[in-house]
């Protein structure tokens, strides 16, 4: 069973007056997130990360298309049981201490209340919060409404995750420690979908990502499969003058160094190009590798950036 | 159920933490206090002076009146008293009104506004439960308000002996009846627009612009039959039937509003 699946979804935010689309933040995402994955979600800003992860909550409704979360329609709300969300700003009610806030929060999720204070403790003691507990939450920083929101996105131990932008606010330190604890969730076996601009954190705990450009999905899979190119990089030694020549001649990046010679065939087609001509004089590559790119380049790339050498 | 009274104690707590709110409140109930006083000062001049002129002249007044003017005499204190009365419940009444339309204007669209409800609706909250709790809250704060106001008023009248027209027992639920229908328009009203415009159609919508001949009494809200301080001044008794039927219409009208505002809330996007 998938933990999220999503079937064409569209939203189109209309004009009040006119009933005009304004604008079309998603459009016709299909996405599939299996059980005990960790699945990281890229995008530039205003890609429709955050209006997916509205529809996966139903805080928003989809222009068409569905969504259903554990086989649940998203608009049922028994199926939040199950479900811990993180906002990318935490808006808390300041009104609580942070103990109190999170008290509320586990009343509603129905933790039970012999438990309750227990499973409090930890969180608070594992976000490094037992000392600001007693504090109004008027009085946090940003970065402790932060770790605030995740404790209370944990309260109920989900088994699926939805987290949008989880460190924007985090000093390095506490990046560390957010990572750890993720890494910890994924050991045991929970459903994490996570949006995030850092990408070296994704490549860190992220089984699969998605990128999304302008409300499209761009490309999904996992990060090797993401990260294997399609160039590959020949080397070779001893090559005959004529050979030097030919390479030369075709359209492949050819690059020598104290007698050895490199080539790099961007596509299948080119290295198919370049075998045969190796063949012809009856050379064999020293060796071959498929070059991989860091996520960095792969999301760059996504959205038609430049990647970065 | 417990969900809903665990969104309308966060309610409660929410408006506690209100300053705007708790200053309402205290001014609403200060100004009652002292526009009373003045009215309860005003008559008891007039009483003293009445005492001070039958000393003076060392011929009881009463001896000289005739038994008409007695009466005349007896009824225009009797209306003196009513008018402190009147005027207390008018001043505590209005004060209710503004708080109310506060209140429930504010309840889900403040929320919506900070954000904080992304929070409460991701858990497993419907919708309908999150509506009847933020209204509940709401109703909670407005019976706390009109138990001080009754309370005051009994305070008052005991320190000023004035004697409770009879239509005072039953004035602060009516009042409270009136305000949890303004407060239903005003929370319905703004989940199509901004709360404050919301607040202002809600007041004027209902305020004895329409009478009972018009069609529109039956469709839209009176709070005019809520209103009694015509009969307070005018001594007027209420009788208990009548309480009950303006209950079951405040009650009826509160059903309708709740239901319409949770047709309207249940498609909102709270983005």
């Amino acid at each position: 069973m998938a933990a999220i699946y999503t079937e064409n979804l569209t939203k189109s935010f209309v004009r009040f007056f006119g009933g005009q689309p304004e604008t079309n933040a998603l459009k016709g995402l299909n996405l599939e997130v299996k059980e005990g994955e960790t699945f990281g979600f890229l995008g530039p800003n205003g890609a429709g990360k955050t209006t997916t992860i509205l529809l996966l909550l139903g805080l928003i409704r989809p222009s068409s298309g569905t969504a259903r979360l554990f086989d649940q329609p998203v608009g049922d709300c028994r199926v939040h049981r199950r479900l811990g969300y993180l906002p990318e700003s935490v808006n808390l009610h300041d009104y609580y201490t942070g103990r109190g806030l999170l008290e509320f929060y586990a009343a509603l999720l129905g933790v039970p209340s012999q438990t309750r204070q227990a499973r409090i403790d930890e969180l608070l003691c594992l976000l490094r919060l037992e000392a600001a507990a007693a504090k109004s939450v008027s009085k946090y920083s940003k970065g402790m409404l932060q770790r605030l929101g995740f404790a209370q996105a944990l309260l109920h131990d989900p088994d699926l995750l939805i987290l949008d932008e989880p460190t924007a606010s985090l000093d390095p330190v506490g990046r560390k420690e957010f990572r750890d604890i993720l890494l910890e969730l994924k050991r045991r076996g929970k459903t994490i979908f996570i949006s995030s601009h850092i990408l070296s954190e994704l490549e860190s705990v992220c089984d699969r990502v998605a990128i999304l450009e302008q409300g499209e999905l761009k490309r999904v899979g996992s990060l090797q499969e993401l990260s294997t190119g399609k160039s590959t990089r020949l080397v070779l030694r001893q090559v005959p003058g004529a050979v030097l020549e030919a390479l030369s001649r075709s359209p492949a990046e050819v690059t020598m160094l104290n007698g050895q010679v490199t080539v790099k065939c961007v596509d299948l087609a080119m290295r198919d190009m370049i075998d045969e001509l190796l063949r012809q004089h009856g050379l064999q590559p020293e060796a071959s590798a498929v070059e991989t790119q860091s996520l960095e380049n792969i999301f760059l790339a996504s959205i038609g950036k430049p990647p970065k050498l | 159920m417990k969900l809903i009274f665990l969104i309308a104690g966060d309610s409660v707590r929410a408006l506690l933490h209100h300053r705007l709110l708790i200053a309402l409140m205290l001014v609403s109930l200060v100004m009652t206090i002292f526009f009373s006083m003045i009215m309860g000062r005003t008559r008891a001049n007039i009483s003293n002076q009445f005492a001070a002129t039958e000393m003076e002249t060392n011929s009881p007044v009463f001896q000289k009146m005739s038994a008409d003017d007695r009466k005349k005499l007896d009824e225009a204190m009797e209306q003196g008293a009513s008018m402190v009365q009147g005027f207390f419940y008018a001043a505590s009444s209005f004060g209710g009104s503004l708080v109310a339309l506060f209140i429930f204007s504010t309840a889900v669209s403040s929320e919506i506004r900070r954000g904080t409800i992304r929070l409460t609706l991701s858990k497993p909250v419907s919708r309908l439960q999150y509506l009847l709790g933020k209204y509940l809250g709401g109703v909670a704060v407005m019976a706390a308000y009109a138990v001080i106001a009754s309370l005051a008023i009994l305070l008052f009248s005991a320190s000023s002996h004035v004697e409770l027209s009879p239509i005072m027992k039953y004035a602060p639920w009516l009042m409270f009846c009136r305000q949890l229908m303004l407060g239903s328009l005003a929370m319905l009203l703004s989940l199509f627009m901004h709360p404050t415009i919301g607040c202002v159609i809600a007041f004027v919508a209902g305020n004895g612009l329409y009478s009972t001949s018009n069609p529109l009494y039956y469709l839209l809200p009176s709070y005019a039959p809520f209103n009694v301080f015509t009969q307070i001044l005018q001594g007027s008794v209420l009788k208990g039937n009548d309480v009950v039927l303006l209950t079951l219409y405040a009650f009826d009208f509160i059903i309708c509003m709740l239901l319409l505002a949770w047709w309207r809330f249940r498609t909102k996007e709270v983005c």
